[in-house]
């Protein structure tokens, strides 16, 4: 186990600048998870971390030593890929006892190794198949075997259940979380997938265009977001959001008052946030017209018209409403974001 | 009905094409077979069919004949060293450029190709001469170096081609768990380019066993010679043993007809990985 300390990184692809000094320290045994849309340069800083990209400034430290210079095989770390990348020719056990072979150990000490590693996944049975006699699930969870019987410093994942189907994928994503309860190694954990981030990590960095937009614990980041792109990425469905202009503990916009309790400059221009979940339908409130109901069992999703923008209503259980119905959506002003309108932080 | 068409002209466009192919086949087995007198009888089958032209040939009972067992293992020797020697310099090439990425590696993918710009046949000569200066003329080793010459830019090209075909993310992997660049060749690249390299040892084989200009230029003792240029002194005679060249001419073909049948299956899938980049 092991921290790991990213100091004012920079990476240029020729002129192309794509990580623009990014600072991040995960400490021991955390579980950081580097979220953003892509082409952010959340890879290219996990795939730094792993030796696979030169280092154009900054330094990376693994428990507390400098590895820019150090090879791959050198700073012990496992790392996980998207395409699971194992290798066809040789069999589960072969996979996971790879590290070890080169790393020229004994016979009975990588037997010791991959079954320690496959009893903690449940690969027993699979030890003598080959990668394409396996399904995705159990090709990623060898991927994860090959990482775990190296008992590394570090964790990297690279989208890992990204080619997985949904529903292996919250299976997995359970099986990893999960897992480093187990193990505590440090993780970083690289996804684009926002619902992922949430859920499995001790912090999350969103990242945006070679920059961390924000730093900080999955609900800190969905309930105080730090500016507009965290606001907008961090939650499914997302934040509704639309332009007006702060007068008297309201925002004016798009022909009528939303209530805040933040406060703004008067007639200063704001960008209003507010989530699903805190629009309500009720007798009072404003004005909207029903565009699409979708049921979702648990909770209900409506998708709602307000002055020609269209909102997303989240309400639990079950809505009697039908599209084209004259609604009243009431918004809860403590739970309402405001941003400032030219550079999108938060006020 | 659209199938049935569709099989229909098919047929009709294979069944010509293999009677085409096989009816030269015939032919020449059909000459080995029958005895001199009735080489020229015209007729379908042979009256009296003979397996006695084999035998001439395997005793080395005529005088085009005398060295016919050293003749056909040099025409062995030379296409194996071809196949081995191609394939190490391809594999290292295709290896270096592919997964290394070093340096000047596009440039010689572009020099591999404007290799295909100049015709074998027009290089013959400067080969000769070559050869000459090296002091190799009439040694194996002198057609060896020049099949090899020619048949390593299209090897190159072909295993760059299917090198590329394999995820990056695996040489990643194996760099991550520890491997040296030796050690992902040997463990991880080698193993999985198996099929391209059989295909590419056995076109490099094959292209030397059926050579014949530069094996006729560069070898002229009659115990260096590979059995193609044997072939060709048959002809040479007024009175040509017609029945004897078709044998040893089946003879010399069913190496490589074998070679080609246990590989068919690398070969198509092998020849066209590099055909279409993925």
């Amino acid at each position: 186990m092991a921290s790991v300390v990213f100091d004012s990184i920079f990476k240029s692809f020729g002129s192309t600048k794509v990580l623009h000094g990014i600072s991040l320290d995960i400490s021991d045994g955390e579980f950081m998870v580097l979220v953003g849309p892509s082409g952010c340069g959340k890879s290219t800083l996990l795939r730094m971390l792993a030796g696979l990209e030169d280092i154009t400034g900054g330094t990376i430290a693994i428990d507390g030593r400098v590895v820019n210079d150090l090879d791959s095989k050198d700073r012990d770390i496992a790392m996980v890929f998207q395409s699971y990348a194992l290798y066809p020719h040789m069999t589960v056990r072969e996979n996971m006892g790879f590290s070890l072979r080169l790393r020229k150990e004994s016979v009975r000490r990588i037997a010791e190794g991959v079954d320690r590693a496959a009893k903690i996944l449940n690969l027993g049975p699979y030890l003598d198949r080959y990668p394409r006699e396996l399904s995705g699930g159990q090709r990623q969870r060898v991927a994860m075997g090959r990482a775990i019987v190296r008992d590394p410093k570090v964790f990297l994942f690279d989208e890992p259940l990204s080619n997985l189907d949904a529903k292996l994928r919250v299976a997995m994503r359970s099986e990893i979380k999960a897992l480093h309860q187990r193990l505590k190694t440090t993780t970083v954990y690289v996804t684009h997938d926002q619902v992922e981030a949430m859920t499995m990590a001790d912090r999350i960095a969103v990242m945006n265009e070679g920059r961390i937009e924000q730093l900080g614990e999955p609900l800190e980041l969905y309930d105080r977001p730090a500016n507009l792109f965290v606001a907008q990425f961090i939650g499914s469905p997302a934040m509704n959001v639309f332009e007006g202009i702060f007068r008297k503990d309201a925002v004016e916009a798009l022909g009528v008052r939303w209530p805040a309790t933040v406060k703004a400059a008067e007639g200063q221009s704001v960008t209003y946030g507010i989530r699903p979940e805190h629009l309500s339908f009720g007798a009072q409130g404003i004005p909207a017209q029903i565009e699409v109901v979708e049921p979702m069992g648990a909770e209900t999703e409506v998708l709602v018209r307000i002055g020609g923008q269209s909102f997303t209503v989240m309400t639990h259980g079950r809505a009697s409403y039908g599209p084209g119905e004259r609604v009243m959506v009431s918004p809860q002003a403590a739970h309402a974001h405001l941003f400032d309108i030219s550079s999108g932080r938060r006020l | 009905m659209k199938r049935f068409t569709r099989e229909a002209v098919l047929l009709l466009i294979a069944v010509p094409i293999l009677l085409w192919t096989l009816l030269p086949i015939y032919h020449i087995f059909l000459f080995s077979i029958s005895s001199k007198d009735s080489a020229f009888s015209g007729t379908l089958w042979p009256d009296q069919p003979t397996l006695r032209n084999f035998g001439t040939i395997f005793r080395q009972e005529h005088f085009y004949l005398h060295h016919f067992w050293s003749q056909i293992w040099n025409s062995l020797w030379i296409a194996v060293a071809v196949g081995v020697i191609t394939l190490a310099i391809a594999t290292c090439a295709a290896f270096a450029i592919s997964r290394l990425k070093v340096r000047g590696g596009r440039a010689v993918m572009n020099l591999a190709l404007f290799t295909y710009f100049i015709p074998a046949a027009f290089l013959a000569i400067p080969m000769y001469k070559a050869m000459g200066m090296y002091g190799l003329l009439n040694s194996r080793w002198s057609l060896v170096l020049a099949m090899v010459t020619l048949a390593a830019p299209y090897a190159i090209w072909v295993l760059k081609q299917a090198s590329d075909k394999l995820p990056i993310e695996l040489d990643e992997a194996a760099k991550i768990d520890g491997a040296t660049p030796l050690q992902l060749f040997r463990l991880v690249y080698l193993p999985l380019m198996t099929p391209s390299l059989i295909a590419i040892g056995t076109y490099a084989l094959l292209l030397a066993w059926n050579e014949y200009l530069y094996a006729y230029l560069l070898l002229s003792h009659e115990q260096t010679i590979p059995l193609a240029v044997a072939l060709g002194h048959f002809i040479a005679a007024d009175d040509s043993p017609w029945e004897l060249l078709m044998a040893t001419g089946l003879v010399y073909a069913l190496p490589p007809a074998a070679i080609y049948y246990a590989f068919r299956r690398y070969m198509v899938s092998g020849l066209t990985a590099g055909a279409v980049k993925a």
